[in-house]
């Protein structure tokens, strides 16, 4: 090779590489304050720049919780046609910025890598049944849907991040019996699961749910991330803690609930609650007296009132800093098959990120399990609060500022945070 | 014959006493009827005056009165007084004790029990309410009042597991349902399960076709994909007209009123079917539809035919652009005919008569009739008849009997909108440009021309003339090839755009989206600085999804966004995007 034809090709690599890297070593601000036009595709813009190899920094309580990222043409494309407000700013803007972080209750997070996403639902649920898939669909974030089979052969090492929506892990499918048994569709996933659990081994549903219950476990004590929502929060966690007792009903397994089920529960293996007392009627639509709201069991029904999220330290408590990041402090309620958390039945070490001030519940909680975290949000859907089965899915092109879904997506965006030493 | 005076007087004695005990009698009966005639109206003062207080927001002041009412013959209305202003002052649980008492006194009451629960229900009693039902249940075994009643109140706090199982209860009390159809109707929609709801709405709808817009209300929600099993149910026989109403009433709501009136037009043709016809045709004149407004209103006349409901449907049949129709419905008579009241007959019958004509391609009979009944035509109607005409003559291609028929009604034919479409229709843009602007119609037909001609600035096109004189004759085809043509000429040049898009617009409403895209195609690549450049993009990209082009769509969507980002366009290309990314649901 001649020493001419050498010389064009560092060249041309110069060029390429001048070319490439702006002039001005601008940054694009995105805002995630009430200027931010579309929050939740903000998400997406962010999550997928970091797949796609970039780096950003995750404001913390500047501006809403904005999102600093690299400013290239590509970035510049997306959140144009994403309807994502940014601006781009220099150094010296920056500099004011990163000034303002350090004498304030602010930091600057590194974010760095994208996280591996699985969704834990049946291969033939919509997207639209599930608060976390329609953000994820809108924001467009990917993701793996996943389900029995696939837990049942290992395929959660393949993510860092796994959610649960309305899954019942008691295996009783949320005791839907008492009021859809003649529904084409409950019939439909009753057939479902019975095949499933045979398939897999199992002798009933409830066997089958718990061993998925216990895989999840592990999935989290090795360091993976857990998000859940609705129903799927208090039934994984009385899935685990009942892991060697009867919890179903006769209609789902042929044997009655264990008479002595309360005692024998082993909450040493459950991530968030103790204590809790299970609901041992067949036909009382409820699990345990874990959620607050009990909202389909006729006087306990409590109503919905607002949820106020509590205000982290951003230096010295960056993770629940990060899960609370929003543009509004107060969010409006919304049912599901759980709603909140009942204080009584929370362990010591839980953290919680949003309450009801004065309300005997919580909603939305967080913790460490082993390696990993898990994280808990009451409630079905967050712009659909009375949400009931059969309505229409919640289009969220409407409620692109939603705050109720921007907890969701702080909570896909945070394991991409890297982990500072905390200041001490 | 004698008579014994003693006798006698026994007799008038005793006559006079017989009277006296009468009189006493009337006075024993009259004296407590009087006060009781008084205590009633004592009561009924109460009673109103009761009622004028809480109007006038004194709920404290009217309460006692009430409750002085509840033992009179106005209690049930007292007793719903009281529950009304115990719950403005927060005293609700006053009204407990009360109504134990009248319930004791009266256990068939429906109305004492229905407040009661009410009552306990709003006071978040729970057991109390469950007892409150066992009692009812048990005063009144085989009365399915305490069912739907708790049902009701179940519904309407979204417990809808709950009002299931009362329902169970009473199918297994009571034996059957039917009693109960609107409630398992208002649960099964609250449930999700529609076509189940829509088997108790046609049971409910049979006995009370009053509930027709409870029932179109419950299953308006019904998701796209359960609709056809809804409409099986509606539809299905025996032909019920309540239930066909309730389906033509969903389709309306749910976008497709054709197929509304698909599921009224088969009714037979009794009073019950007429005034579901008129009714379905008020609306959809409402809305407009004036197709669907003519059929209905046809099919009305089957049963009745009345001058009025002929004119409505005459009317109808104009405006759905069916000349044909109207002249059937209102044959118009020979010029010697009698006709008894020509002034009202100037008011009603001959304008649409003559619009007809015009329309139908007889505008010389038009033309004679507007003649014969002028003198008794407002000068409002005889701008419109004398515009209708001339554009009779325009469509039949006598471009000078046109201009001959506005030049009849004086100097204000000369110089009206119609003047000025004749201009344009000649491609004399210069007059066209001063006189459609005078215009009061305001018309999509009148948007286009005046946007293409305040973009030209030649003052005479005829190119563009033969396209809008294709239009007014209803030969889109024709009119689309033509403006394309305009579009093409060195004359026209400033409007190319706007030309190509009205072109494309007309073939899109063909269905000829391939010839659509080409043009819409066209506007984007040689035009793209023009204002129509971002619409024709936005259309091409509607386009290529309707035929499933889903990836070729997000491509036109993205330049669009990113080449006019200041468009008022891009929040609807935005939401395009989604929906061709399936990152929202889909629109039904």
């Amino acid at each position: 090779m001649s020493k001419l034809s050498s010389l064009l090709r560092v060249a041309a690599l110069w060029l390429s590489f001048a070319l490439t890297v702006p002039a001005s070593a601008q940054r694009l601000l995105v805002p995630m304050d009430d200027s931010q036009e579309d929050h939740l595709k903000a998400y997406g813009v962010t999550y997928n720049a970091l797949k796609e190899g970039l780096t950003g920094e995750w404001l913390l309580n500047y501006r809403g919780g904005a999102f600093l990222l690299p400013d290239t043409p590509e970035m510049r494309k997306r959140a144009a046609l994403a309807g994502v407000t940014f601006d781009a700013i220099d150094d010296g803007q920056l500099g004011a910025i990163r000034a303002e972080i350090a004498n304030s209750n602010m930091d600057a997070v590194p974010l760095e890598k994208a996280p591996r996403i699985a969704v834990y639902s049946p291969p033939e649920a919509l997207p639209w049944d599930d608060a976390v898939t329609l953000a994820l669909k809108y924001a467009g974030i990917d993701y793996t849907r996943i389900y029995d089979d696939e837990v049942e052969h290992g395929d959660l090492t393949k993510y860092e991040w796994l959610h649960l929506h309305h899954e019942d892990f008691t295996g009783q499918l949320n005791k839907f019996y008492l009021t859809y048994r003649e529904a084409p569709w409950f019939i439909e996933l009753m057939q479902q699961n019975l095949t499933a659990a045979k398939r897999l081994g199992f002798a009933s549903v409830p066997a089958l749910k718990k061993d998925v219950a216990e895989k999840i476990r592990q999935f989290v004590e090795r360091g993976g991330f857990l998000f859940a929502m609705c129903g799927a929060t208090e039934t994984l966690e009385l899935a685990m803690a009942g892991h060697d007792v009867d919890l179903a009903s006769a209609y789902i397994d042929g044997t009655p609930m264990d008479d002595d089920a309360d005692r024998k529960m082993d909450w040493k293996r459950a991530f968030a609650f103790r204590d809790a007392h299970l609901e041992h009627s067949p036909f009382v639509n409820s699990m345990s007296d874990i959620d607050g709201h009990q909202v389909n069991v006729p006087g306990r029904r409590q109503p919905l009132g607002t949820f106020t999220l509590f205000n982290f330290s951003a230096k010295f408590d960056p993770v629940p800093s990060m899960l609370v990041q929003n543009h509004r402090s107060v969010v409006n309620d919304f049912y599901g098959v759980t709603t909140s958390f009942t204080r009584t039945v929370i362990k010591p070490g839980d953290v919680i990120l949003a309450e009801e001030p004065g309300a005997p519940w919580v909603k939305y909680i967080h913790g460490d399990y082993g390696k990993g975290t898990w994280t808990y949000y009451g409630g079905h859907d967050p712009e659909d609060p009375q949400h009931a089965i059969g309505n229409a899915p919640t289009d969220l092109s409407l409620h692109k500022n939603s705050p109720g879904y921007r907890l969701i997506l702080n909570n896909v965006l945070f394991p991409a945070a890297k982990k500072k030493p905390l200041k001490t | 014959m004698s008579r014994s005076p003693s006798a006698g007087r026994g007799t008038r004695v005793a006559g006079r006493g017989f009277r006296a005990s009468l009189v006493f009698l009337a006075f024993a009966l009259g004296a407590p009827l009087a006060a009781l005639r008084a205590q009633r109206a004592e009561d009924t003062t109460a009673f109103y005056k009761a009622l004028e207080l809480e109007s006038a927001g004194k709920y404290k002041e009217a309460a006692p009165l009430f409750r002085t009412a509840l033992n009179t013959s106005s209690a049930v209305s007292a007793l719903l007084g009281l529950e009304r202003v115990y719950a403005e002052v927060g005293w609700s649980d006053s009204l407990l004790p009360p109504l134990d008492t009248l319930i004791r006194r009266n256990p068939h009451e429906s109305v004492y029990r229905s407040v009661q629960l009410r009552t306990l229900q709003s006071l978040g009693r729970e057991e109390q309410l469950r007892t409150a039902i066992n009692h009812w249940v048990q005063d009144a075994p085989g009365d399915p009042s305490p069912y739907r009643e708790y049902a009701r109140l179940l519904l309407q706090r979204g417990l809808t597991a709950s009002a299931d199982s009362v329902i169970r209860s009473a199918r297994q009390a009571l034996g059957s349902t039917n009693e109960l159809q609107l409630e398992i109707a208002q649960l099964r929609a609250a449930m999700g399960l529609w076509e189940e709801s829509a088997q108790a709405w046609r049971l409910a709808l049979a006995s009370s076709p009053y509930l027709e817009q409870a029932a179109i209300y419950a299953l308006t929600p019904t998701p796209p994909a359960t609709r056809a099993a809804v409409r099986q149910v509606l539809l299905a026989s025996p032909v019920d007209v309540p239930a066909r109403r309730a389906l033509a009433g969903l389709e309306m709501g749910w976008g497709s009123p054709a197929d509304g009136w698909l599921a009224l037009k088969d009714l037979p043709a009794d009073s019950a079917s007429a005034a579901a016809w008129t009714d379905f045709a008020s609306r959809a004149e409402l809305e407009e539809r004036w197709p669907l407004a003519r059929d209905a209103l046809v099919a009305a006349l089957r049963w009745r035919r009345t001058p009025e409901a002929t004119l409505r449907a005459a009317n109808a049949a104009v405006r759905a652009g069916d000349p044909g129709a109207a002249l059937a419905l209102l044959p118009v008579e020979g010029p010697g005919s009698q006709v008894t009241d020509s002034a009202r007959a100037a008011r009603t019958s001959v304008p649409l008569q003559a619009r007809a004509l015009a329309m139908v391609g007889r505008p010389a009979a038009a033309e004679r009739l507007v003649e014969r009944f002028d003198r008794w035509f407002t000068p409002g109607t005889r701008t419109v008849l004398t515009r209708a005409v001339a554009l009779g003559w325009v469509r039949s291609g006598d471009m000078a009997r046109a201009r001959a028929s506005l030049s009849s009604a004086g100097t204000e034919g000369d110089s009206s909108d119609a003047a000025g479409w004749l201009a344009l229709y000649e491609g004399n843009l210069r007059t066209a440009r001063v006189l459609l602007r005078t215009s009061t119609e305001a018309t999509p037909e009148l948007a286009t021309a005046l946007a293409i001609v305040a973009r030209i600035h030649a003052d005479s096109v005829p190119s563009l003339g033969r396209a809008f004189l294709m239009l007014a004759r209803n030969d889109s085809a024709g009119a689309a090839t033509a403006f394309v043509e305009a579009a093409d000429r060195q004359a026209a040049s400033d409007a190319t755009s706007i030309l190509l898009s009205t072109a494309a617009q007309l073939r899109a409403a063909l269905h000829d989206d391939t010839q659509a895209i080409a043009l819409w195609r066209r506007i984007v690549e040689q035009t793209a600085s023009t204002p129509e450049a971002p619409s024709a993009e936005l259309e091409w990209a509607r386009a290529l999804r309707r035929h499933g082009d889903a990836a070729a769509a997000v491509a036109r969507l993205e330049h669009l966004i990113l080449t006019y980002p200041q468009s008022a366009l891009v929040p609807q290309a935005r939401r395009e995007l989604d929906l061709a990314r399936a990152g929202i649901p889909g629109t039904t």
